[in-house]
């Protein structure tokens, strides 16, 4: 059947509706005497998630000074290139499915063997590569839907969204509502931190728990503060659905933030820059005593204190990002330029989790031919994490990342690996595969080493040619090393659960925005950024620094132009588009500079820790304390178009 | 996708005929980028498109005396690449350079872009049935309305799209109409309907007529002219307020004033208020900013694009400036 046919038959079911009231905004569907959305309550989970470090009550009764406001975020979507596409194929009780997915075997696969009732081994999911991930695209329901419908019709049966249907039912970034209250000691300390977001989730449930804890986790652990406390309430209402979406909600909860505490720091008479200097969390970690137990895993987003972080540069960040942005010595005190077009410098900090994840496997496997074959569970989502953990591979073999090959993104041929999730993959794939690939090599030392009846410490591994100096001068070549093993110890597999006992593991960054704004007409335009990233050791320079760029150019459309309008009157979503979704194009990317502190961390493979999601954190408040310091006006609701900043101006000095 | 009949024809009066006897069941097609979006997202639905491009007789570029005669399938990139243009056509080079994409414009047509239909976002949602589009309702109106008009908007605050008309407009062109039977000329000021004269089009083509050419004359000497646009991103956006602006000074008095606005009205808006005023006057600032308030008097914002007031105000007055001196 032609695919025109089948719609137009759809177009002809009648479908009689019962009206039901509907929710566009999460303050109306959370009233207590509302129609509940679902059974239970429009509240999901009953009550909101609420996390406490010391007591803010205390905090906030020894405070001097209390500070408080409220800041709203937009529904955001992912827009990627690709829509959401899966193709199901039966072989007798045996099921294939093709998807764009960011966890195969964590997701996809159990959630087929679950919804078919079908063991896992039934079931092979393969993602031979994605059209865009950008931390989305994690929801199974399209694989189940065609997998049925395959099962009915006994075709194999494709399914992909047009572009409307992608923005529409895809999944959006959460819209949010923060209240944030922080009170300030006698000599300047942060005596308390209380962060309250509501968010909206649409009528269905995805990764909001996820979204809404991660939202939290700034406020919590950000700046030094004996006492703080989140309260994160998830809404059901009838706009489109949300859930993933880089960084999930740290985003959200770190552009109050970092608006706030800008505002603080004036406030008090401090630079911002100065502000945060004094307050942003050190090395040592937060104050208060460690609650789990020892020899457990710490937790990456941590409530308690006492845990030092295994790394933490963020001072660095700070000063090598103000440094290249000139901050000392081009920052004014706001509305300082005369106009029209006025500048301003702006920043914003930003730390994010990445050092847990689910078992981690890898396989490493040494050919005849002198090849080596990485398999990984995980996908490579854009982000270039194949080449990554190729080279890790690689590095610990001590051979050239040449011979190297890796696969990937098929239950079937890899061993089961987390989700491509929470900027985990370098943290945890990547030890994996570091341990898979020194596990061959120390192997292969070892039969060579018996073969030739040498001791280890008289042989030198030289890129897989290993070299005896005693009892007398000999090389084994790789490829004749290799042949002294069988295949099955040619072939490591193993899994590791990523994490520490001792440390929590998060990554950081600082970002400087310069923007000049249109006072007469409103526009902004981001004329330099600067983005300083402690990401530990960088393993793949040029995929990194595109990582950022990406973060950047992503969450620039977030701060100024990108909103899914949702019709207030009957919640249906109006620009589903690429034309009025607005993500900016190429000539909105200001100069950017990327800078990496490029120190090692102890615990990550080879010292790396997490990239992936923490560029788009601190991109938005930075461009909104920059807007301030050129026109003098806050603006705590995302996106910041040119329409708000005219509606905001004093129509004085205009015209 | 709704699906279609597709022909060429052979010739003008071929179209003419072929688009006349089908009535509105079929639609003319150039470029696409315009019609394409609007089967895609179920507004329109024609069952057959009659492609225009193929008459290679409209695809030309003519100077005679000095005048500008564009063929209606001339592409956006090949006007822009003419070399007269930046001579003294400079806003008309201004207008291209702000329009959409470099790939929209290489197969988006000269002619296809003053008969694009206008934005709204209730008009081009398929789940919206909208007065303009036979229903009885504007959404519009107490909806979302920030990129609405905001000047002649009571029955239906869509906004004309195009930087091109009010470029031609502030030029003075004229439009060259084939129809069945006839041709006629027009200056293209009086090509376009308010809602108010005909809710569904928003031109006075008939059926079976098309836009074969635009006629653009040369400027007197001395004469400037800008266009400048203001969107929210840097490409590939529609203005939100655009301003084209062509003027002369002689003898230190404005001689010659047109300014037209984009963006801020279902039609292309001449400003005619602010060139009466300032006809005769000192070219001073002061006066740009009076003519403009006085234009902008008339304007009835709706809740979500107040800000198209100053926006406007702003570019008018910028407008002037760069051209009045």
């Amino acid at each position: 059947m032609r695919e025109e046919v089948a719609e137009a038959a759809l177009d002809l079911i009648q479908v009689e509706y019962e009206i039901l009231p509907a929710f566009f905004d999460p303050m109306q569907a959370m009233k207590p005497d509302a129609f509940s959305i679902h059974p239970g309550g429009n509240i999901a989970g009953g009550k909101p998630i609420v996390l406490e470090r010391g007591s803010v009550e205390e905090g906030f009764a020894q405070a001097e000074r209390t500070f408080e406001g409220t800041y709203t975020t937009q529904v955001h979507c992912a827009a990627g290139m690709e829509p959401r596409v899966a193709l199901a194929q039966w072989d007798g009780d045996f099921l294939t499915v093709w998807k764009s997915s960011r966890g195969i075997h964590m997701l996809d696969r159990p959630a087929l063997a679950r919804g078919l009732g079908i063991p896992a081994q039934q079931v092979r999911v393969i993602c031979p590569a994605m059209g865009g991930g950008f931390g989305s695209k994690d929801e199974t329901r399209m694989g189940t839907l065609t997998a049925l419908l395959a099962r009915k019709c006994g075709k194999p049966v494709r399914m992909e969204y047009t572009r409307q249907e992608e923005f529409v039912a895809g999944r959006t970034r959460h819209p949010s509502i923060t209240h944030l209250k922080v009170g300030i000691g006698r000599n300047g300390e942060i005596t308390a931190i209380h962060a309250r977001t509501i968010m909206s989730k649409g009528a269905y449930m995805s990764s909001g728990s996820a979204v809404i804890r991660r939202c939290g986790q700034g406020a919590l652990y950000l700046y030094q503060t004996p006492n703080a406390k989140f309260e994160g309430t998830l809404v059901y209402t009838n706009v489109p659905p949300a859930g993933s979406y880089r960084a999930l909600g740290a985003p959200q909860g770190q552009f109050a933030l970092e608006v706030h505490m800008d505002k603080i720091a004036e406030a008090l008479g401090l630079n911002p820059l100065e502000f945060r200097r004094r307050h942003h969390v050190k090395p040592e970690g937060q104050p208060g005593r460690r609650l789990t137990p020892p020899g457990e895993l710490v937790s990456d987003q941590p409530v308690e204190g006492g845990i030092p972080f295994s790394s933490n540069r963020l001072s660095e960040c700070v000063r090598l990002g103000s440094r290249a942005m000139g901050w000392q010595r081009r920052w004014r005190p706001p509305n300082s330029s005369p106009g029209p077009k006025k500048r301003g410098l702006g920043m914003a900090l930003g730390l994010y989790r990445g050092g847990l994840a689910q078992k981690a496997g890898a396989e490493v496997e040494a050919r005849l031919d002198g090849s080596v074959e990485i398999r990984v569970g995980t996908i490579d989502v854009g982000e270039g994490a194949f080449t990554t953990l190729l080279q890790i591979g690689a590095e610990a073999l001590e051979i050239e990342p040449a011979r190297v090959t890796i696969l990937g993104g098929d239950t079937a041929t890899t061993p089961e690996a987390p989700v491509t999730s929470g900027s985990s993959t370098t943290f945890s794939m990547g030890t994996a595969v570091q341990q898979a690939a020194a596990t061959l090599k120390e192997r292969i030392l070892d039969r060579v080493c018996a073969q030739l009846g040498a001791d280890r410490e008289n042989v030198k591994w030289n890129k897989g040619a290993i070299q005896m100096n005693r009892p007398t001068k000999k090389t084994v070549a790789w490829k004749q090393a290799l042949a002294l093993l069988s295949p099955e110890e040619r072939r490591v597999r193993l899994a590791i659960q990523p994490g520490s006992t001792e440390f929590v593991i998060n990554s950081f960054a600082a970002h400087f925005a310069e923007v000049e704004v249109d006072t007469e007409t409103g526009k902004v335009a981001v004329v330099k950024y600067v983005a300083a990233h402690d990401s530990g050791r960088i393993v793949n320079p040029a995929a990194a620094q595109n990582q950022v760029e990406g973060g950047v150019m992503q969450m620039l459309g977030y701060a100024l132009t990108e909103e899914l309008l949702v019709d207030p009157k009957t919640g249906i979503p109006l620009n589903g588009n690429f034309l009025e979704h607005k993500v900016p194009v190429i000539v909105d990317l200001p100069p950017l500079k990327t800078i990496f502190v490029n120190a090692p961390d102890p615990a990550g493979p080879f010292g790396a820790k997490a990239l992936g999601e923490p560029p788009s954190i601190p991109v938005a408040p930075a461009i909104s304390n920059a807007i301030y310091n050129a026109i003098g006006i806050r603006f705590q609701d995302l996106p910041i178009t040119p329409g708000k900043i005219l509606d905001q101006l004093p129509l004085k000095g205009r015209g | 996708m709704h699906p279609f009949r597709y022909a060429e024809p052979e010739s003008v009066a071929e179209a003419c005929r072929f688009l006349k006897r089908q009535g509105t069941s079929a639609m003319p097609i150039a470029g696409g980028t315009d019609l394409l979006s609007e089967i895609k997202d179920g507004v329109a639905k024609p069952e057959s498109v009659l492609n225009l491009k193929r008459l290679p007789s409209l695809a030309h570029i003519r100077e005679q005396d000095g005048a500008l005669r564009i063929g209606g399938m001339t592409t956006l990139s090949q006007l822009q690449v003419y070399p007269v243009l930046r001579r003294n056509f400079r806003i008309i080079e201004e207008a291209l350079s702000t329009l959409a994409t470099p790939q929209i414009r290489a197969v988006g047509t000269v002619a296809g872009n003053l008969c694009q239909r206008p934005r709204c976002l209730y008009y081009r949602h398929p789940l919206f049935l909208c007065a303009k589009k036979g229903g009885t309702t504007c959404f519009a109106l107490d909806g979302d309305s920030r990129y609405h008009a905001i000047l002649q908007n009571d029955l239906c605050p869509m906004v004309h799209p195009s930087d091109l008309a009010p470029a031609f407009i502030a030029l003075e062109a004229q439009v060259l109409l084939a129809g069945p039977e006839e041709k006629r000329l027009l200056p293209l000021e009086e090509f376009f309907l308010l809602p108010g004269q005909n809710l569904s089009r928003e031109t006075v083509l008939k059926p079976g007529e098309i836009l074969v050419e635009v006629r653009v004359p040369k400027p007197k000497a001395g004469t400037r002219g800008t266009y400048l646009k203001f969107r929210e991103r840097g490409a590939g956006d529609f203005a939100l307020v655009s301003a084209a602006c062509s003027g002369r000074v002689l003898r230190g008095t404005v001689a010659e004033l047109r300014l037209v606005l984009g963006g801020v009205a279902p039609i292309p808006f001449r400003a005619r208020q602010a060139e009466e005023m300032l006809m005769g006057q000192r070219p001073k600032k002061e006066f740009f900013a009076a003519a403009a308030q006085a234009v902008l008097a008339a304007a009835t914002p709706l809740s979500g694009n107040r800000y198209k007031i100053e926006a406007a105000r702003t570019l008018m007055v910028r407008a002037m400036q760069a051209v009045l001196k």
